[in-house]
């Protein structure tokens, strides 16, 4: 299965978390909230240029567009 | 005093627990973020008394804001007897990250399980004995908004202070993230069921309030039927029981009392030149029909609507939509609320950009708040003031008003070199105001105004006496009279208004009342009177946030900008 940015799924669709392609900061931020590598996340929401909102561990989180098009996630069928 | 403190992630629920135990008001919000500073407090449990202390709310204990600094402070001080950790049991699985961070630390901990019904409706079912045993640690199954399950942490508080050791935590944490996560799978799927359940009313309420293009069309409703709503309200209540209430109950209670004074003075002091409460400037006039008449209407009105909208969960929606706009100004788009929240009054305003990482955040923020966020007293008089002439004007100067922050932003955020940082919030679900929290809340924001602004309006208008008898204002006039005449176009007479905008703005704008302006007029000397310069709750408060420098630069930029824009706008009715 092909890799892709967060930004790159279709509403509603789920995928696996691969990787964060950033400082640590941004990981660790990202891992607080439950964003880490191997977690089944679904895509919600976004805007063609606007944040795009995620629903992980059963809340949604809103995710700035640059910080979303570093998280590498993988489809789920 | 032994010390507790409530920790846990953001909108758990701390403050409502922290009211009910304390008896004391912290404002509560469906977002994460309202609390931003250290709230403390006498709460007695288990018939001892105890300092309690609302820490705000953090996802780590690796500080990114003020906010979590704040926290991840007093946690690390060390300088506490016992911890409360408020885990959310609609989303426990994200709550025990902190919680993990938290039983590393080997000092005593209890767990809060909030939200119990909540998570029962959406088809959630913890365990709390098996949770408990799972984390080493005692959970409390609670309903804050009810109250339920307080009486357990009575009983436990009681253990705690005959056996403190029994509360160390004993549970081995492995060090690194992705094996805090595991082991947090492990955790909740031993103690944690869940039932699959329809979308119910709230949950289609997302949907259309967070696809992009029946957000934004939504968005425009709300906030437009906010400000007609707000308007509606306030203006009614001030001219339909208000007004009439001062004219036939106070003001005759003021001629009797006039009459039995002697000292013209003193006369003048109290009741002023004229028999127009708006225009007389006395201190029981003027100096009461400005609070309690004018302005605590709207201000009712303001945070009605505001506290809705919060309680409901729409104000991180809003940063979502306007995230797009608010990087173009150099903020993401949290960095709305703040603004928002200036609409009331600029001192939480202030206190509300704590949530934001950057200094050129806070700088713009900050910047912002007072160039396009009059505050609700201000608001009001400009409602009023305005009110006689055709709506054209009362929307010319709130729509100015708002431009200038547009372009205010824009500029600051070419002239100010650093990355906006990325939007990264919580989005939290929708949910039915509680009616008793909804008043508590109005009640709280209520009795701020009374007590803060009420007091400062009537020694705003003394001092506009004091200044007067000793002949100070009219050199102050004639000092800026050239200003005003030439730049502004105003009369000259008008520079004493200025010094008193400095104080107050609501009582600047109602000076304007005598000068018997034309609507044009009025609408330039509001939009500088709202513009021009903080006041002095908010600049003390500003410089405590952003340290002298940044405020000084600030407070000169808005001054500069003030004037610039004044200027074109009196340039432009053709004054």
């Amino acid at each position: 299965m092909k890799k892709t940015a967060l930004t790159e799924l279709k509403n509603g669709e789920k995928a696996v978390v691969t990787g964060i392609n950033g400082g640590g900061q941004l990981v660790h931020r990202l891992n607080s909230m439950g964003v880490f590598p191997g977690k089944e996340i679904t895509k919600r929401f976004s805007s063609r240029r606007g944040p795009v909102i995620i629903e992980v561990l059963r809340s949604k989180v809103a995710i700035g567009r640059g910080m979303a098009e570093k998280i590498m996630v993988q489809r789920v069928p | 005093m032994k010390k507790i403190i409530l920790t846990g992630n953001p909108n758990v629920g701390k403050s409502v627990i922290f009211s009910h135990l304390t008896n004391l008001g912290a404002l509560s919000s469906n977002y994460p973020g309202t609390t931003v500073e250290l709230l403390k407090g006498k709460a007695v449990l288990a018939k001892n008394d105890f300092e309690l202390v609302d820490v705000p709310g953090a996802y780590s204990l690796d500080a990114t804001n003020k906010a979590e600094e704040a926290a991840a402070g007093i946690i690390n001080s060390g300088d506490y007897a016992l911890t409360i950790n408020v885990l959310d049991a609609t989303a426990l699985e994200r709550n025990l990250f902190f919680a993990l961070s938290l039983l590393e630390r080997k000092t005593p901990l209890l767990f809060l399980l909030n939200k119990c019904d909540l998570a029962k409706n959406r088809g959630i079912k913890i365990d709390p004995e098996k949770l408990s045993s799972e984390l080493g640690a005692r959970v409390i199954p609670v309903i804050a908004t009810t109250g339920e399950g307080f009486d357990k942490l009575n009983l436990r508080i009681g253990e705690f202070l005959e056996e403190p050791a029994a509360f160390l935590p004993s549970k081995a944490i492995p060090e690194k993230n992705p094996e805090k996560w595991k082991l947090i799978g492990e955790i909740s799927s031993l103690s944690q069921k869940i039932e699959h359940k329809h979308p119910c009313f709230l949950e289609k309420l997302e949907t259309v309030t967070t696809t992009p293009h029946t957000a934004i069309p939504f968005g425009f409703v709300v906030l437009l039927s906010s400000i007609l709503l707000i308007r509606f309200i306030g203006e009614n209540l001030t001219n339909f029981v208000l007004d009439p209430l001062f004219n036939s109950y106070y003001a005759p209670f003021l001629a009797k009392l006039s009459a039995a004074l002697d000292s013209a003075t003193l006369k003048a002091l109290l009741f002023g030149s004229s028999p127009v409460p708006m225009e007389s400037f006395g201190l029981l006039t003027t100096g009461l029909y400005v609070p309690f008449v004018v302005v605590l209407p709207y201000i009712l009105a303001f945070y009605l609507i505001l506290s809705l909208l919060e309680d409901i969960g729409y104000l991180p929606r809003i940063a979502v939509i306007l995230d797009n706009l608010s990087h173009r100004i150099g903020l993401h788009g949290y960095g709305t609320i703040p603004i928002m929240m200036g609409l009331g009054c600029k001192v939480p305003g202030l206190l509300a950009t704590r949530v934001l990482e950057t200094k050129k955040e806070k700088i713009i923020a900050s910047s912002l708040l007072f160039l396009m966020a009059p505050c609700m007293p201000q608001s009001a008089m400009i409602f009023s003031i305005l009110s006689p002439y055709p709506v054209f004007y009362t929307l010319l100067v709130f729509g100015y008003i708002f431009f200038i922050g547009l372009v205010a932003g824009l500029l600051l955020n070419r002239l100010i070199k650093q990355e906006t940082p990325e939007l990264f919030i919580e989005i939290p679900s929708y949910q039915t105001p509680n009616p008793r929290l909804l008043f508590f809340k109005l009640r709280l924001r209520l009795r701020a105004f009374l007590i803060d602004a009420v007091p400062l309006i009537m020694l705003g208008i003394l001092a506009i006496n004091l200044l007067d008898i000793f002949g100070v204002l009219s050199s102050i006039s004639s000092f800026f009279s050239p200003f005003f005449t030439k730049v502004l176009r105003l009369p000259g007479e008008m520079g004493s208004v200025i010094i008193l905008g400095f104080l107050k703005k609501d009582v600047s704008i109602s000076m304007l009342a005598p000068f018997h302006l034309a609507p044009a007029q009025l609408a330039v000397a509001s939009v500088f009177l709202a513009v021009y310069l903080p006041c002095v709750a908010s600049l003390f408060l500003m410089i405590k946030e952003l340290g002298a420098k940044s405020s000084f630069y600030v407070a000169a930029f808005n001054l500069a900008a003030a004037v610039l824009f004044s200027a074109l706008l009196a340039f432009l009715l053709n004054l």
